[in-house]
């Protein structure tokens, strides 16, 4: 896994020059679109479990929580927060595709084709979640 | 999920050679189930978003709706399977990342050690939280 290869060099070596997309070429910018995506999504997993918590005090404790939640500003973390799904799970159906031997010479175009589709879904669900 | 390089790829197609290497084959494994994990959450993540959010009137079920909607003994394993597929994907996730920073083989047992931890009181808590609101 940590051995040096022609690929690894391409790696960032610090944390922080993941967000450095100069000079990146396309699979570069995919790995760290899915890092930061994949990270972010765990971050929010564990305040979407403290949130849920709310449930557990009953009525009194989730309903004021839901009426908070229709706002315009959650409604815009909503929308954010299925980019990054969309992205991260789009992305990761290519990883996979790729990781089983299929279309390893095609990853630069499965790409974008995915992230067109994770577009479009992305522009339904934020009509879904202002409009309902 | 980490993004496949192309001599990760082939690693995985290769799993007879990865064997014959301790930390490859830690690595791959957690890739290995990483993938399953992932494929499974698309399905999960999926209903769990349509169901709780788009078909949910105004987005967002009350306190009575959630409750009765996890009562349901068909979707109550369907959230449960969810809450263990995502925590084990984010954790493995994680353990990725944290692997590519080029870590010793002891440090990286630890890390594994420490995971199995925090999933297992992850997906604990989240039981303890289901009981309580289908039981409130």
């Amino acid at each position: 896994m940590n051995q040096p290869t022609t690929n690894n060099q391409q790696r960032p070596k610090r944390v922080w020059q993941w967000i450095d997309i100069r000079n990146r070429k396309l699979g570069m910018i995919a790995y760290v679109l899915n890092r930061i995506t994949g990270l972010g999504l765990v971050v929010y997993l564990y305040l979407h479990l403290m949130v849920l918590s709310q449930l557990t005090n009953g009525p009194a404790g989730w309903d004021g929580f839901v009426a908070m939640a229709k706002s315009p500003l959650f409604l815009t973390f909503d929308v954010i927060l299925l980019a990054g799904l969309l992205i991260h799970a789009l992305n990761g159906v290519r990883i996979v595709i790729t990781g089983v031997g299929a279309g390893a010479g095609s990853q630069k175009s499965m790409f974008v084709a995915f992230m067109t589709l994770a577009a479009v879904l992305l522009a339904a669900g934020a009509f879904l979640i202002f409009t309902k | 999920m980490s993004v496949l390089r192309p001599e990760r790829s082939q690693r995985s197609g290769r799993l007879k050679n990865i064997m014959q290497n301790t930390k490859n084959h830690r690595g791959s494994l957690g890739w290995i189930f990483q993938a399953i994990t992932g494929v499974l959450l698309i399905v999960l993540a999926g209903l769990h978003m349509i169901a709780q959010h788009f078909v949910a009137k105004e987005g967002l079920r009350n306190f009575e709706e959630a409750r009765s909607y996890l009562a349901n003994p068909v979707i109550l394993p369907l959230e449960v399977g969810f809450l263990v597929v995502v925590t084990v994907h984010a954790l493995l996730g994680v353990r990725a990342v944290l692997f590519d920073l080029g870590l010793s083989d002891a440090t990286e047992k630890r890390i594994t050690q420490a995971f199995w931890v925090i999933g297992s009181l992850t997906i604990a808590y989240g039981l303890w939280m289901t009981y309580k609101v289908i039981t409130f």
